[in-house]
């Protein structure tokens, strides 16, 4: 039972991580280039010309607004010698769903888009992962060298102006986001106006997939998905890891009747000598069946019962020690749905188990094994 | 002798009102005049394990004759021993008596009721209501108490909860197990276990009680403590003892002796 609630809460968690990223973003549609790949912490930024694109799309009658959204590579540091790789996402804006655990967001300067668009860093402002900031040992108003190489990130320094794992948690990794000017003009694609996504909102009367369809036709050389399309496209990207977690709750399930059905077997042919005593005194088997039938079903249910109260402390451990391991905060979650998944199976299994006693209750309670 | 029961009529009311009824001396469901009736009955009794008359599968290969031309009877009041080593056919006899077997030949009567007679199902429903059983190994079940354990043979005869219970400490409460209804058996000691047993054996208010080897798990102290139980409740009923040890049979008001499946002696 607990291994099913806490393998549960780990695949919810898996998917509410990408749908967090996403969700929250409160984007409806989603336009990529190649199939994005987050678990390398970054996608190619094959779109180009995004804030054109942005801007024509976001022209439109039945789309409230779109934004480009770029990734990339990047070193960060206090020290020009001392520079740490990460993932950075660029944006136009922050929003309220970094939930900043230090200081606040940004948002991009009217001056990176004076002359066109600048070639330098105009916004120099970045949010850090709450580890990265630790690591770095800088905090809110500090100010941190960032490049694309260690060559060139002494070249220009940004100021600290948020902590969040906002990305992370979308990405897997520890991310910084910064402007995407200021990304594209450090990695040098301000020319090209590179960005991995372009997201829209489309107006509350409109309809999500007739505007999909719509700028389907308009780009052909790119793929446009629904949010929802777009979170089974990024699970499609991983489809070993959300087979592993079928195959390892289907384990869980099975391996834990097995183990409890056999255990309850084994219980009840130990006593065979005593069911088939009251079965002589007269007890019937349906009687015997059901006594020890419902032995087996109060078990089972007190078992999966207490299985689902020890879920919580042991999935908050779990949490903590994949937050102090690999950064992943929040990587179990336990929504009500667990639990209700856990208690059906609690009684299912309870179930099935009072079947299979209870007939091996009936098997044994012969007069002949009283001669054993 | 007793009036023939009329088996079919065994209806849950009349077991509940059975149990109910505390220390009868008269059996209101037959009619039998308790202290003076013939309990139990065997008439030229044979049997042989791999017959065809039995229940007891066992051994279908070979052919063991487990009774030769057993007759035997045993009143109400009385308390008759069954003496013979291992073999001698005195746990066969204890089974046809509480019809657990038929023979393939001779009668065997209970209450007046000819067990050979009667289909399966009225073999079980007078089983139920008359014979109380108590096993050498105790046979309870380990999960439930001691009350639970003592209050089973009333779930099946229908009697209600809080009646079951009431039954089941009144009879743990006589054979002086009071501090011990909520103790499962792991927790008791073998007498007590025997105790448990023997309070099960009469939940049901049974006129017959058929007892193997009771104290064959038992200490001598434990198993003369048992022995009195018995004796107490031999009072009321028919009690039939099989056993080989001669301080067992001291408590018998009359011993049978066996040899070979046929009575050799029978100390009336």
């Amino acid at each position: 039972m607990l291994s099913v609630t806490l393998l549960a809460s780990l695949g919810a968690g898996v998917v509410d991580a990408g749908e967090d990223g996403l969700d929250t973003a409160g984007r409806d549609i989603w336009i990529s280039g190649d199939p994005v790949d987050t678990s390398t912490g970054g996608g190619e930024n094959s779109i180009v010309g995004s804030h054109e694109i942005a801007r024509d799309v976001s022209e439109r009658e039945d789309v409230s607004g779109a934004s480009p959204i770029a990734m990339h590579e990047i070193y960060v540091g206090t020290e020009p010698d001392e520079l740490r790789r990460l993932p950075a996402v660029g944006v136009q804006r922050t929003h309220a769903g970094f939930d900043f655990e230090e200081g606040g967001g940004f948002e991009t300067s009217e001056d990176a888009f004076a002359d066109g668009r600048t070639t330098e860093p105009a916004t120099e402002e970045i949010v850090l992962d709450p580890a990265v900031a630790d690591e770095l040992g800088v905090s809110v108003g500090d100010t941190i060298y960032v490049g694309t190489s260690r060559e060139t990130a002494p070249d220009a320094e940004f100021t600290v102006v948020g902590t969040s794992s906002y990305y992370s948690q979308f990405l897997g990794s520890e991310t910084a986001t910064l402007a995407l000017t200021d990304l594209q003009a450090i990695t040098g694609t301000t020319g090209t106006d590179r960005a991995t996504f372009i997201t829209a909102n489309v107006t509350d009367d409109a309809d999500q997939d007739a505007v999909r369809d719509d700028l389907e036709a308009e780009y052909p050389e790119y793929d446009v998905h629904t949010s929802d399309e777009q979170i089974g496209a990024m699970l499609a990207d991983r489809p070993v890891v959300i087979a592993s977690g079928f195959t390892l709750v289907g384990l869980a399930i099975l391996g834990g009747t097995v183990l409890t059905v056999n255990l309850f077997a084994l219980v009840t042919y130990q006593q065979r000598t005593e069911l088939a005593a009251l079965r002589a005194i007269g007890l019937s088997r349906w009687l015997l069946a059901g006594t020890i039938g419902t032995q087996g079903v109060v078990i089972g249910v007190l078992g999966g019962l207490i299985g689902l109260a020890a879920t919580p402390p042991l999935a908050a451990g779990l949490n903590y020690l994949s937050a102090s391991v690999v950064g992943f905060d929040e990587l179990l979650q336990t929504p009500l749905e667990v639990y209700a998944v856990g208690l059906g199976l609690a009684i299912g299994l309870g179930a099935v188990v009072a079947a299979v006693t209870g007939w091996r209750a009936g098997q044994y309670a012969r007069i002949e094994h009283l001669e054993e | 002798m007793a009036r023939p029961l009329e088996v079919s009529t065994g209806s849950k009311l009349e077991m509940i009102q059975r149990v109910l009824r505390r220390s009868p001396t008269t059996d209101s469901d037959t009619g039998t005049e308790s202290d003076s009736a013939v309990a139990v009955r065997l008439e030229g009794v044979t049997h042989s394990y791999g017959s065809a008359g039995g229940q007891l599968r066992t051994d279908r290969d070979r052919t063991v004759t487990a009774l030769r031309d057993v007759t035997l009877e045993c009143q109400a009041g009385d308390i008759v021993g069954l003496k013979g080593p291992s073999g001698s056919g005195k746990s066969t006899i204890l089974h046809a008596i509480a019809g657990l077997l038929v023979p393939a030949d001779g009668t065997v009567e209970l209450l007046g009721t000819d067990l050979t007679s009667v289909t399966d199902r009225d073999r079980t429903r007078l089983r139920r209501r008359h014979v109380g059983i108590v096993f050498q190994r105790f046979h309870l079940l380990s999960s439930l108490s001691a009350r639970a354990n003592v209050a089973l043979p009333l779930v099946q005869a229908g009697v209600p909860r809080s009646t079951r219970r009431d039954r089941a400490e009144t009879l743990l409460e006589e054979v002086g197990l009071e501090d011990r209804t909520d103790h499962l058996p792991g927790e008791l000691s073998g007498g007590e276990c025997q105790r448990v047993a023997i309070a099960r054996a009469l939940a049901t208010d049974p006129d017959v009680v058929v007892a193997d080897e009771p104290t064959g798990e038992l200490d001598t102290a434990t198993g003369s403590d048992v022995l009195e139980l018995l004796t107490d409740v031999g009072r009321e009923r028919a009690v039939v003892l099989a056993s080989h040890d001669d301080d067992t049979l001291a408590v018998a008001d009359r011993v049978i002796t066996l040899r070979d499946g046929a009575v050799i002696s029978d100390g009336v």
